[in-house]
């Protein structure tokens, strides 16, 4: 059998614009998917959120893959090697900065 | 996979579980509360107990000298806190804990639980210089509730206070409390004594309400000379469960000595718990860093039978 663990990474987490989730080691997975969630946000406001790898969970790269979503949505990732997270921007309709909160879950096999 | 308990561990006659983290989390996951309440929301709001850190598995990898593995094999439970700490006599602030839980019952005829680990704890090397001084502390307590009380004997290792050097082990114990002042004022969930790792009244030594400091608990453990170098520690508590005291106390060398007939508080029992048996294993910031307690394996042991 596969080893499988879901981490809710972020719970109901309040973000002043930027957002960039905690680092989280998962070099044992093969797979996995990023679910997001926003609560109760403002109409228009969304978030933009880039998959991050890391050699250290300290500096971190762009992986490729955006989401972008004014409610809820998901990611698929595979070939991290050992840490991922999450680095965007919550942003009104208009463009300008806004607050958000997230609920982030990484569900991981391997 | 196999797993097999290396000569660190000194398990009672029977093993309730041995996880081994190369074989994955084993039970062991994220402390969070009830979330029973209108919108799931948490059962209780007297502090933020939603934005702990989350565990994970580790292969303790580093920047500068790569992946560190664990005692046996290359994975360890890993809980961090987020990068946030309150002032020692202040209760704990969102996000400056982690905690990790593993949900058991006890068996028939159980008398004296044992919980060993080998353990490590370690700051972000997220900045130049050595770290040691921002984690304020780490511990275990198991969550036991028999016929008659619910009860969390524990240690708490406090390493450092306001960025200053502790290193000084204490112990859950008895509180008088009242049920509101132990909530920090509210008139909510929790009994006095029943989660002493958040809650009671905190002083600026890193001592609470519901803890005593080890007569001789002075102990320099090993953090090492960097932030990313582990030493795998020896950690074993064994509980009386039918005088629900402490019996004994171990960690690297050393043996610490309770007084006869030491207690946490003994709480009332709860609703639908009798018999549970969580030991939870926590991690404290103590400035604006990001800290961790790695754990090797995880051994749960019991003996059974009358009292000797």
């Amino acid at each position: 059998m596969k080893t499988f663990y879901t981490s809710v990474i972020e719970l109901r987490q309040p973000f002043d614009q930027t957002i960039e989730t905690h680092p989280y080691e998962c070099g044992w997975a093969d797979e996995a998917i990023f679910f997001v969630e926003l609560h109760d946000p403002e109409p228009g406001t969304g978030v933009e959120l880039r998959v991050q790898i890391s050699p250290d969970g300290i500096r971190w790269i762009d992986e490729g893959t955006v989401l972008k979503t004014t409610s809820t949505t998901f990611a698929r990732v595979t070939h991290f090697g050992g840490f991922l997270r999450l680095a965007g921007t919550a942003r009104q309709a208009d463009g300008e900065a806004a607050s958000a909160t997230v609920s982030v879950r990484l569900a991981l096999k391997g | 996979m196999t797993s097999f308990l290396s000569g660190f561990f000194d398990p009672l006659p029977r093993i309730l579980v041995a996880d081994d983290f190369d074989n994955g989390m084993s039970g062991w996951l994220d402390l969070r509360p009830n979330f029973v309440a209108p919108g799931f929301r948490e059962h209780s709001a007297d502090i933020d107990l939603i934005h702990w850190g989350p565990t994970m598995l580790s292969s303790a990898t580093f920047a500068f000298g790569g992946t560190h593995g664990s005692a046996s094999g290359t994975y360890s439970l890993k809980i961090s806190s987020r990068a946030a700490a309150a002032p020692a006599d202040q209760p704990p602030v969102a996000g400056s804990m982690g905690l990790a839980i593993k949900r058991l019952a006890v068996p028939g005829d159980a008398r004296r639980l044992r919980i060993e680990t080998l353990l490590a704890h370690k700051v972000e090397q997220d900045r130049p210089g050595l770290g040691v001084d921002d984690l304020r502390a780490f511990g275990m307590f198991v969550d036991l509730q028999d016929d008659e009380h619910r009860y969390m004997p524990g240690v708490r290792y406090v390493n450092a206070v306001d960025g200053e050097p502790v290193r000084r082990w204490q112990y859950y114990s008895p509180t008088d409390a009242t049920d509101e002042e132990w909530s920090y004022g509210a008139d909510g969930w929790h009994k006095a004594g029943v989660d002493p790792q958040w809650f009671g009244e905190r002083g600026p030594d890193g001592s609470t309400v519901a803890t005593t400091w080890f007569e001789d608990g002075e102990q320099h453990l090993i953090y090492n000379e960097s932030d990313d170098k582990l030493n795998w520690t020896p950690f074993s508590l064994t509980v009386d469960l039918v005088n629900r005291s402490y019996e004994e106390f171990r960690v690297g060398g050393r043996s610490f000595r309770f007084p006869d007939g030491a207690h946490p508080t003994l709480a009332p029992a709860y609703n639908d718990i009798e018999g549970l048996l969580n030991p939870v294993f926590f991690v404290e910031a103590d400035t604006d860093r990001r800290v961790s307690l790695f754990l090797d394996s995880v051994v749960v042991s019991v003996e059974r039978g009358e009292a000797a």
